[in-house]
């Protein structure tokens, strides 16, 4: 707020890299298998990727925006890297977080400027449903792990650190403790949509503004991942076939909204439904809750945030020229961009889980886990991962490859803010497939 | 109203008040009762339309109805312990009939019908008076006699006047009523845990007094009772719509906010006593009252409106340096564990 008005993207930028570097050094070293508490109430990071992911995104999101708020008066402007950065600091704290309540609240507290993000600078006149739905599909299913986490409170004496999860003692089967797995479980299932309660994602992708659909698709996510890998290993020792239900749903909704991806004719609607599929791969991942599974998960959702959020600045890209999210009206962009189009190829093929990236170590071992469990999953799996790759590149060759479509004279070349933007995203996605040990998670 | 009218009706009000909360004789308590009725009277009755007297007249017929109710419990519970003093009441019947009474009082439902058309009636000043000065006196009366209420009773008024407020509030445009129902919702809040921690009421009562004082205030900034007339803010203010957002998110009981802090330690207070379901529908028919809260902020911060176009007057009122000083109290103050 304090810069003089033709450098404020500039500063901002400046000091979220700053901070992006700062996170990287201090909390990228629990790969010895030694935890690092931090401070006072925020732990170690077991989920240091994840910070490390959200920091990064933040001057990211920021070159993103410039281009559909550069009409707007100052103040305005400001508001909306207020809201960002207040997001970020939600986040940041949600994910060092050290107990359970403090962590509730936060993942509460990041819905407020989400909110506000989306509601007031999307861009057509659904977005006020779409805040709508997402506020209080995410609520509803949040207030019963309210009464959850207190109930645990009261039950075991402490929430703190996380690590006294040393103390707790195997849930026998009965029907309150069925509603108390439910009570726990039902928030993240709607965070990262389970496929029953999906319904809030795609309208909310579609209705935000870059910024928010960057980080709602990226980050806000993996808060539902992140939830369910703590609450998973604290409370359930016991309770494994509550989670058959809900492997169905996951398996089932997999394959289903990958075939929805087929069909679809608007570009952030198709990445939405991506994010489903890929989101359901995860919850298949943590309610198995093997060591293997769960590694595959954190590369997973560190995957998924990057390549995810590089799919929407492309697509952003996309609506900044023609001001649609048809895909078909801008068909053979390669022929007129053809450095995006290099950037369109390279995130469709993470997307699809090219063997040496991170994408594919995280399928690869939710896949092999699932396997473990039951035999049958590996079909459902093997026909996701096709249509996966039918839908990728039926992405790729709608808007590169093939004649233009006669009315794209007019388009603007690439500013070189985007294609740092890609650069960017695209950077740590090759270079952790060169070093994935960091990504793992804890129990590498 | 000549201003030594207006003071020494205040000060009966006030006085009225203080006398219920601090003596412990029941017959000062309902006479504090009755000066408190009494005086606010005028009050109600500022303009001179029907709607106003009307309104009055309901205010009065209940308020009434409450107090001899409350002198009934008072004389059962003489009868059957042989003394005045405010403290244990003995006979159960005599504490379910000084329970109504003060629900009545303070309109929890099934006592609620009278709350939203007296709040649509009277000015935004009174009206402010009426839903949180007017709490006080009765809220202090049932947390002293709170060892002895019959819990059943309580929580049942409790649970419906959630419900009641919630979706009595889904259909209204007036702003007076959306408050008249967000009262009705938080008292049924306050409520429920009077009987096993009051303390905790203390503090819903003390944030929510604060937070309804600064909603009204800020609409009667720019005098607006409806929520059309609240959506041209953007054009006269723009600093207090977004304050408007915060105010109102926060009268949601959404996190950080501090109207969040209420809800927690109340459902906190419920699990301890190992009642599950209630503190989980109560949580759930919340989500109602925000979703009017919300759609109030829609209006007003987050989208504009068609309206006249961007011209920018200014004026002053005399409450703007009150207005100023709330909100922020509102938006902070999340003390975290």
């Amino acid at each position: 707020w304090m810069s003089k008005p033709n450098m404020i993207w500039i500063n901002t930028t400046t000091y979220g890299l700053l901070i992006s570097l700062i996170s990287l050094f201090y909390l990228n070293q629990p790969n010895d298998n030694t935890l690092n508490p931090s401070l006072m109430f925020f732990s170690d990071s077991l989920s240091a990727p994840l910070l490390a992911l959200t920091t990064w995104l933040l001057p990211l999101m920021l070159m993103a925006s410039q281009h559909h708020l550069s009409k707007e008066p100052l103040t305005r402007k400001k508001l909306y890297i207020s809201m960002l950065i207040l997001l970020q600091l939600f986040l940041i704290m949600t994910f060092t977080a050290s107990e359970l309540i403090f962590f509730y609240i936060l993942f509460e507290a990041t819905l407020i400027p989400t909110l506000i993000i989306i509601t007031r600078w999307g861009n057509q006149t659904e977005r006020l449903n779409a805040g709508l739905y997402f506020l209080f599909y995410t609520l509803m299913g949040s207030l019963p792990l309210l009464v959850a986490l207190l109930y645990i409170h009261n039950f075991m004496g402490s929430l703190n650190f996380l690590m006294i999860q040393y103390w707790i003692q195997p849930l026998p089967n009965s029907w309150s403790n069925i509603f108390l797995w439910l009570a726990c479980m039902m928030a993240f299932m709607v965070k990262m949509p389970l496929y029953g309660l999906h319904l809030w994602l795609p309208k909310a992708h579609v209705e935000a503004p870059i910024a928010g659909s960057m980080v709602l698709a990226a980050v806000l996510l993996k808060l539902g991942g992140y939830g369910m890998m703590r609450i998973t290993t604290l409370l359930n020792p016991l309770t494994n076939f509550m989670a058959y239900p809900f492997m169905m749903l996951s398996l089932w909704g997999m394959i289903m909204t990958s075939s929805i991806c087929l069909r679809q004719t608007d570009l952030k609607s198709l990445i939405a439904y991506s994010s489903v599929s890929h989101m359901a791969l995860v919850i298949v991942a943590v309610l198995i809750q093997t060591p293997w599974s769960y590694m595959g998960a954190m590369a997973l959702m560190i995957a998924h945030g990057l390549t995810s959020s590089m799919l929407f600045c492309l697509a952003n890209s996309n609506y900044e020229r023609i001001h649609s999210r048809t895909m078909i009206l801008a068909r053979g962009l390669q022929t007129l961009l053809p450095l995006m189009a290099a950037w369109w190829l390279l995130a469709s093929l993470t997307n699809l889980a090219l063997p040496p990236t991170i994408n594919l170590i995280g399928e690869l071992f939710v896949v092999m886990s699932s396997f473990s469990w039951s035999n049958i999953t590996i079909i459902l799996m093997g026909i996701n991962i096709i249509i996966t790759a039918l839908y990728s590149l039926y992405m790729l060759i709608t808007t590169q490859r093939g004649k233009y479509s006669h009315h794209i004279k007019n388009i603007k070349p690439s500013f070189t803010r985007e294609n740092a933007l890609m650069t960017l995203h695209l950077l740590p996605l090759l270079l952790l497939s060169l070093n994935p040990k960091i990504i793992l998670g804890p129990i590498y | 109203m000549k201003p030594p009218i207006l003071i020494i009706i205040m000060a009966t009000i006030m006085t009225g008040t203080m006398i219920v909360m601090l003596s412990s004789h029941w017959l000062l308590i309902w006479i504090g009762f009755e000066m408190n009725m009494l005086a606010i009277i005028p009050i109600l009755m500022k303009k001179y339309n029907p709607r106003a007297m009307e309104a009055s007249t309901k205010y009065f017929l209940t308020q009434a109805t409450a107090s001899m109710l409350l002198m009934m419990g008072v004389t059962i519970n003489l009868l059957y312990s042989g003394q005045w003093v405010i403290s244990k009441i003995s006979n159960p019947i005599a504490s379910i009939m000084m329970t109504t009474a003060l629900t009545m009082k303070l309109g929890l439902s099934p006592f609620h019908f009278w709350v939203p058309e007296v709040t649509q009636g009277i000015t935004l000043m009174s009206g402010m008076i009426l839903l949180t000065w007017q709490k006080i006196a009765p809220m202090s009366i049932l947390y002293q006699i709170s060892p002895s209420i019959n819990t059943n009773l309580l929580m049942l008024m409790a649970l419906t006047s959630v419900l009641v407020g919630g979706w009595g509030g889904l259909n209204q445009t007036q702003l007076r009523k959306i408050m008249a129902y967000s009262s009705i919702a938080h008292m049924g809040w306050m409520a429920a845990i009077i009987t096993y921690n009051p303390t905790m009421m203390v503090l819903n009562l003390t944030l929510y007094i604060l937070m309804t004082l600064s909603t009204f205030m800020l609409f009667m900034l720019n005098s607006s009772t409806t929520t059309l007339s609240l959506s041209h803010m953007w054009n006269k203010f723009p600093l207090i719509t977004s304050m408007i957002l915060i105010l109102m998110l926060s009268l949601g009981g959404l996190p950080p906010l501090s109207g969040f802090i209420p809800k927690w330690m109340i459902i906190q207070e419920l699990t301890k006593n190992n009642m599950i379901i209630i503190p989980t529908l109560m949580a759930i028919t919340a989500l109602l009252n925000l979703y009017f809260y919300l759609r109030l902020t829609y209006s007003t911060a987050l989208t504009m409106f068609p309206s006249t176009n961007n011209m920018k007057m200014k004026w002053q009122f005399e409450y703007t340096k009150k207005a100023t000083l709330l909100p922020p109290l509102i938006i902070t103050s999340t003390m975290l564990l």
